[in-house]
């Protein structure tokens, strides 16, 4: 039994090493996100990939996720997310929140 | 809090930004609020006459010709299946829900407000749509136009306040300025040209000590050498009764001569009072000439060379002419004062130097003594009237009242001139070094 | 965007402002003087627009977890300078001590000025080239940072003109909860860039305190409020703010010692 429980962990971790998480592409274009939704499974780390093809910067926020990364103009950031239990987590650009709005949500 | 002017003018003005801007952000919100209400009761009217313009029961399918890049608009069939008609830049999908209200949503890379109205008696949807940013920027240009003033104002605030607070403040800059001014010895009130409430205390308590501290400054000067002036006289008399005695008594009575060395050191004392009020700064009447230094020493130890001759002291003078602007009657004080200290303190058969020379534009008098010093500790002390350094117990054994050094430190002051105490060349001795200044 | 722009900047400027003000006061509570500000200002903002312009290459780096490295850098370099500073205020009667002390201040607010002025800065610069928004956004920041400063004014002239034990007191205090809140937000970082895994937050008060909310953005900028956080987070912020006490504590009861 003990012995399976570390060859199960030993599985687990080598798989997330070698797969990682799985990665989200958002894009930021006009002050907007596409997609303004980003579906991901609970209880799971997923890594957003978000893409700002503005020239001006803006800052991907959010408070129920607890994320804040600025992003220059013409640039990509990289931002880990969750694990997170199900339910919907908005963010938003913080330097254009009129427009930049989206959530993410996990089920 | 270093200054009050920068306090008086940090606080009002953070008050005035706060006030102000909290306000402003107020005016603002309320302001924006009211623009889109307005912008979406013509939203709802647009819906409404776009549904009576269409009032026909079949449509024909079709794009509408369009106004604006700003708004579009589609018209559904009850179901939402059937797009009957749109504006030329309208999406012919539903966008949002298809529900009675107002949504918001993206599309063609802009966030837009829409209004689905629901025409009862046709039964289609009316979805009328305006984009978020525009009627935003476009009410926000109007409020912002308005609230423009309130910013440029601070700036001029902080200006006016930090004039007004520096016109507040100048009766006690003038005050402040006077008490700075004021020379040691000028005791007269301070006048300002108008004393406001604040200050009225203040100035009047000032004055009034000013002026009790004159009067007693002035009271004790005048009983000093008043008494002095007046022991003058009964000394005269008791010399006079002493040379008698003498006379009767023949020279070699011991209790003569300790009289006689009494009656001495009183009228010294009394002759030093006198010379110390003569000479103090308060009295700053003295009338100043040119004085040449060197010739004076020359005078003052040729005239006391007999003192130095009884303990077989060596003196010497080196230096050249030096002319200095100063009072003649204190500067031979000075250097009286100086050489008698020296020939005090110094042993039988001891060495004084005197050296007075022109130094840096000015003059230099230096007087060092081979005699036993005074400790750097003392330096200070000894200027202090009737203070003699260890005292009447001084191993010279010498007779003195505690006043010379403190007449040399008022002559050094009228005179503007520094003095300082140190280490003679001629062993451990005094070195007295006096720096006059030269004429400006 | 006016309000926006009201909020970026007064967030940044109100922390700056905090930190700065305090330190200023209680440098003058304990005699020094100012000089140093003005020479810290200058070093700072420079630092802020270097980092403002290299902001992507930053991002990039350390396989794209740059910027929240740096970020956590700056964070720790505020708390150490935080705490070295609390350490040597009992020794100020040496000169050792006393230039160390300033020092600390001085690196203080460095770093304060180039976290918060960098992201003032790419705000800021990011609307140049967007005629129709800029004035608004210069409008709001004129707002945001006249408020911001504001508050920082009456902070040092209430920290200035208590009794001087007092203002000392509640100038630590506040220090202690920058401090806590430099941690809690370093760890934020570390969180976001995974090299400390994420665990479900320990409470929720969102509902009570929303930080959208004015008092939840008040009180992030005065007690690094969070309505979330991770428990990584909570324990730093607190036991943080216990190493300061007890650093202070020890340094306080050997201030004799060292003479």
């Amino acid at each position: 039994m003990k012995q399976w429980l570390i060859l199960l962990s030993l599985c687990c971790l080598s798989s997330a090493v070698i797969a990682g998480p799985p990665v989200i592409e958002i894009e930021i274009k006009d002050h907007l996100f596409f997609p303004d939704e980003v579906r991901i499974p609970a209880d799971t780390k997923v890594k957003l990939l978000v893409k700002n093809l503005d020239p001006t910067a803006e800052e991907f926020e959010s408070y129920e996720l607890n994320r804040e990364k600025v992003i220059a103009g013409h640039s990509e950031a990289i931002i880990f997310i969750g694990p997170l239990s199900a339910g919907e987590y908005p963010f938003f650009g913080e330097f254009f929140p009129k427009t930049a709005q989206g959530k993410v949500i996990a089920e | 809090m270093k200054s009050i002017r920068l306090f008086l003018l940090l606080s009002l003005l953070a008050t005035i930004t706060l006030v102000n801007f909290v306000a402003l952000l107020h005016g603002y919100q309320s302001s924006m609020e009211k623009a889109q209400s307005l912008f979406d009761s013509r939203l709802e009217s647009t819906a409404r006459l776009i549904a009576s313009a269409n009032s026909e029961q079949t449509m024909r399918q079709g794009i509408a010709e369009q106004q604006t890049p700003f708004t579009y608009f589609q018209i559904w069939d009850s179901g939402g299946k059937q797009l009957l008609t749109r504006s030329r830049n309208a999406p012919e999908f539903v966008t949002g829900a298809l529900t009675e209200g107002f949504h918001e949503v993206n599309f063609d890379s802009y966030r837009w407000r829409n209004y689905v109205y629901r025409d009862q008696h046709l039964n289609r949807w009316i979805v009328v749509a305006e984009r978020i940013d525009v009627r935003y920027s476009l009410a926000e240009e109007v409020v912002l136009e308005s609230l423009l003033p309130i910013v440029i104002a601070i700036p001029i605030a902080a200006l006016i306040i930090w004039l007004a607070v520096g016109i507040g403040l100048k009766p006690l800059r003038q005050f402040a300025d006077q008490v700075l001014g004021k020379r040691a010895d000028d005791l007269s009130p301070i006048q300002l040209e108008k004393v406001p409430h604040e200050l009225v205390t203040v100035v009047s308590n000032t004055n009034a000590l000013l002026g009790r501290l004159d009067h007693a400054f002035q009271r004790e000067q005048r009983f000093a050498s008043d008494a002095a002036h007046e022991l003058r006289t009964p000394i005269s008399v008791l010399k006079v009764h002493l040379h008698n005695l003498k006379q009767r008594l023949g020279d070699d009575d011991e209790d003569i001569t300790l009289l006689k060395t009494g009656i001495e050191r009183m009228g010294h004392l009394v002759e030093q009072i006198l010379a110390l009020y003569r000479t103090s700064p308060d009295q700053a009447s003295a009338r100043f000439e040119s004085v040449d230094l060197y010739k004076l020493a020359q005078t003052v130890i040729a005239s006391d060379f007999l003192q130095f001759e009884r303990k077989q002291q060596h003196i010497s003078l080196d230096g050249e002419t030096a002319i200095l602007s100063g009072n003649r009657f204190a500067l031979e004080t000075l250097l009286q004062n100086l050489l008698s200290n020296a020939n005090k303190y110094t042993p039988p058969g001891g060495e004084i130097h005197v050296i007075v020379k022109p130094f840096q534009d000015g003059v230099q008098l230096i007087v060092e003594d081979s005699g036993p010093g005074i400790p750097a500790d003392q330096h200070e002390r000894v200027f202090e009237r009737f203070y003699r350094f260890q005292g009447d117990r001084h191993d010279s054994g010498e007779l003195g009242c505690g006043l010379g050094l403190t007449i040399v430190s008022h002559i050094v002051e009228l005179h503007h001139a520094t003095i300082r105490l140190g280490t003679s060349s001629l062993g451990k001795g005094l070195a007295v070094t006096i720096h006059f200044p030269g004429e400006k | 965007m006016l309000l926006n722009a009201v909020i970026i900047i007064l967030r940044e400027v109100l922390e700056a402002a905090l930190i700065i003000s305090v330190f200023l006061a209680l440098s003058q509570l304990l005699n020094r003087n100012l000089w140093w500000m003005l020479l810290a200002l200058l070093v700072g903002f420079s630092g802020a627009t270097v980092y403002a312009l290299n902001l992507s290459q930053i991002s990039m780096a350390m396989e794209g977890t740059g910027q929240e490295v740096l970020n956590a850098v700056l964070h720790s370099v505020i708390f150490i300078s935080l705490l070295i500073f609390m350490i040597s205020v009992p020794h100020q009667a040496h000169a050792k001590w006393r230039q160390l002390n300033l020092v600390t201040i001085v690196l203080a607010v460095i770093t304060a000025i180039i976290r918060e002025g960098s992201e003032i800065i790419l705000y800021i610069t990011g609307f140049f080239g967007i005629p129709d928004l800029l004035s608004p956004v210069l409008m709001g920041s004129a707002v945001g940072a006249g408020i911001g400063l504001s508050v920082g004014v009456f902070f040092y002239y209430l920290l200035v003109n208590m009794r001087t034990s007092y203002g000392i007191w509640l100038g630590y205090l506040i220090l202690l909860l920058i401090g806590g809140s430099m941690v809690a937000q370093a760890v934020e970082f570390m969180i976001q860039a995974d090299y400390i895994a994420a665990s479900a937050p320990v409470w929720d008060s969102s509902a009570i305190i929303s930080e959208r909310s004015a008092a939840g953005q008040l009180l992030y900028a005065l007690v690094g409020y969070e309505a979330t956080p991770a428990p990584e987070q909570a324990a730093a912020y607190f036991s943080s703010i216990g190493l300061l006490i007890v650093a202070a504590g020890i340094s306080f009861m050997f201030r004799g010692k060292t003479s």
